[in-house]
């Protein structure tokens, strides 16, 4: 069996009365992309957030790369690699495309103050090796003519190519995508999947993917996790998981069947 | 004639210093986002920190009162001023940036504002209370006392030199990756926390630095002036630097030179000169406030980003390896998990 990356262990986290997570479990393994399904409310950005740091929860243990991060601050988990996009789209507006990607790129010459102020040569020089390596990303990701638009000016779907793009900048171990075809058209839906599956194989890096279109997890998850009530229901291939009769009453049955058909 | 120089050499001084108090709120607010409503008790930090260094330990028989009274040569004390006002930085962020957003590190701001003003008036042994400093040590002595207009040239270059410092230092910052960072904290801080910053970090190095610069620009202030009392810093004077800066055109740092040329320089000092009205002394300096708020709603009103916004940053063209020139794998999904499409 492949090493797990990621291990959530009895997760609870109540806001006031809503129980949003209650007592889940579940690991993901290293080099896969996994997809993580429920229905509307069963906590899954939630959990995102507990895994990337946002939120502390009440109860239970993040265990990343054998490490638990439980305590650590987001920043510092994301330093070791656990990254994480939003369900609703958080460009930095009022900077260019390309400057967004630059900007998530750690470990720059010009990031103290020091370096920033006397160091100067080596930054930029830096800076121009990252530009081509940004301005690839967006090429690959059809954004490299948007590149010097402000973020803020771009559509809905692009500013979701956008925070994908930023995050392979980012260069992640593990990427915690959530709902990253929400509002994204079929043909780009498409092209997001396949980038996605490139981004896995070439550079190994590992994917929790929260989704609600089981089209593309069909096509680029090789394992499932469902939620449901804050509790981690079932796990397994989408087509084991079409068998479970529990999963089925809590989503597959659900409006999510005609989605599954079409 | 030499009265005219000695004015011209003031407006130039102004002009500078308010320079610099501008391009230290723009490094707070127009880099990260910081709202500070109190940039005027930075600057009166600077100021009153340069003096007690600097003067000689105060003579209790003229009713003078105030700390420390080192004496020290005033280099070193326009250090030790500009440390004071960066120190206040790092406490009010202490407080305010750790948990807080920005609105509620604006209040955090105007509190410690009102605070300071009030202990530094009501307590004459601080900085003799309301009655303020005076004969403050200013550099270049000799030539202060005996030559003015001539001590006015000289500062007016000595303090072009600061500013000039103060510009580069500003715009170096600006196109750094920590201005990168900066810039980032004011659009969406969690997300920068998300992509393994230290946000806190950035924004109090930020706060830090803002503060230290208008402390600078205190310090060149009282040496110039070579007096300081609470009425020359009261939260209006604030409320100038934030015109100039929101008139200007925050985040460029050229726009703040044109804004502190036009609203403390041109408004304020023009609005100096209208003659008094004898019945009624306060009408001029308030109608300066009025303009002055005028102006901003103006500005905000026709050209929010200011009469020089935020340049769009540019870099060098760089070759693109056009990996995918051919279309989008997407298209051609098998091709797209080949070998040879994967190879770049
Ligand atoms: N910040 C919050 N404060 C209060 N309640 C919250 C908060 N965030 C989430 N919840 C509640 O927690 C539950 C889980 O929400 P969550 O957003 O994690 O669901 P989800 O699985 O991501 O749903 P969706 O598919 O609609 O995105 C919901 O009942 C929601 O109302
Ligand atoms: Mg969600």
């Amino acid at each position: 069996m492949a090493n797990s990356i990621l291990e959530v262990k009895g997760i609870k986290l109540a806001f006031g009365g809503v129980q949003a997570i209650d007592d889940c479990s579940f690991h993901i393994e290293e080099g896969t992309i996994t997809a993580l399904i429920g229905p509307n409310g069963a906590g899954k950005s939630t959990m995102v957030n507990v895994i990337s740091g946002t939120y502390r929860p009440d109860e239970g243990h993040v265990i990343f790369d054998g490490k638990d991060v439980t305590r650590m601050p987001n920043y510092a988990r994301a330093q070791h690699g656990l990254l994480r996009t939003f369900q609703i789209s958080r460009e930095f507006a009022n900077m260019t495309v390309l400057e967004n990607l630059l900007v998530v790129r750690q470990g720059q010459v010009g990031e103290s103050l020091f370096g920033a102020l006397f160091r100067a040569k080596s930054w930029q020089a830096q800076t121009k090796e990252l530009v081509a390596e940004a301005n690839e990303i967006l090429n690959t990701f059809g954004l490299y003519r948007l590149r010097n638009e402000y973020a803020g000016n771009l559509s809905g779907g692009q500013k979701r190519l956008v925070e994908l793009s930023r995050a392979v900048m980012a260069k992640p171990r593990l990427l915690l995508l959530d709902e990253p075809m929400a509002g994204v058209t079929p043909a780009l839906i498409e092209r997001l999947g396949q980038h996605i599956l490139e981004l896995n194989r070439e550079l190994g890096i590992s994917f929790v993917l929260v989704e609600h279109n089981l089209e593309v997890v069909e096509k680029i998850c090789s394992r499932v996790v469902v939620m449901a009530l804050g509790k981690q229901l079932a796990d397994g291939t989408l087509a084991e998981l079409r068998s479970n009769q529990e999963v089925i009453d809590a989503y597959l049955g659900g409006g999510a069947r005609e989605r599954v058909g079409s | 004639m030499s009265l005219i120089l000695g004015y011209v050499a003031t407006l130039l001084v102004t002009f500078f210093t308010y320079n610099i108090f501008v391009i230290g709120l723009n490094i707070q607010f127009g880099y990260a986002g910081i709202l500070n409503f109190t940039v005027i008790t930075f600057m009166a930090f600077g100021a009153y920190f340069y003096a007690v260094f600097v003067m000689p330990h105060a003579n209790n028989a003229s009713q003078v009162f105030y700390i420390l009274g080192l004496h020290w040569p005033w280099p070193l004390a326009m250090l030790a001023g500009v440390v004071a006002s960066g120190a206040l930085g790092y406490l009010v962020g202490l407080i305010a940036l750790k948990r807080l957003r920005s609105d509620y590190l604006a209040i955090v701001t105007l509190a410690t504002g009102t605070l300071v003003y009030g202990l530094f008036g009501n307590n004459n042994k601080l900085f003799d209370g309301w009655s303020g400093l005076f004969n403050v040590n200013q550099p270049f002595q000799s030539v202060a006392t005996n030559h003015p207009n001539e001590f006015s040239w000289i500062f007016v270059v000595f303090s072009g030199v600061v500013m000039l410092v103060v510009w580069l230092f500003a715009n170096r910052l600006y196109a750094s990756p920590l201005g990168r960072s900066m810039r980032a904290i004011r659009e969406d801080q969690d997300v920068v926390d998300s992509f393994g910053r230290n946000s806190f970090k950035v924004r109090m190095l930020a706060m830090v630095i803002g503060s230290v610069i208008v402390g600078i620009g205190g310090v060149l202030t009282i040496q110039y002036i070579g007096a300081l009392s609470p009425a020359g810093w009261t939260t209006g004077e604030t409320f100038v630097v934030w015109a100039a800066l929101l008139v200007g055109g925050r985040a460029n740092n050229l726009g703040a030179i044109v804004g502190s040329l036009l609203v403390a320089v041109v408004f304020n000092e023009a609005t100096r000169y209208i003659p008094q009205v004898p019945s009624h002394p306060n009408l001029i300096p308030n109608l300066r406030n009025v303009i002055i708020g005028g102006l901003v709603i103006l500005s905000i009103w026709f050209r929010p980003q200011g009469v020089l916004p935020e340049k769009k940053a540019s870099f060098l063209e760089v070759p693109l390896v056009d990996k995918y020139a051919q279309g989008f794998p997407g298209d051609e999904p098998e091709n797209a998990l080949s070998p040879a499409a994967s190879e770049a």
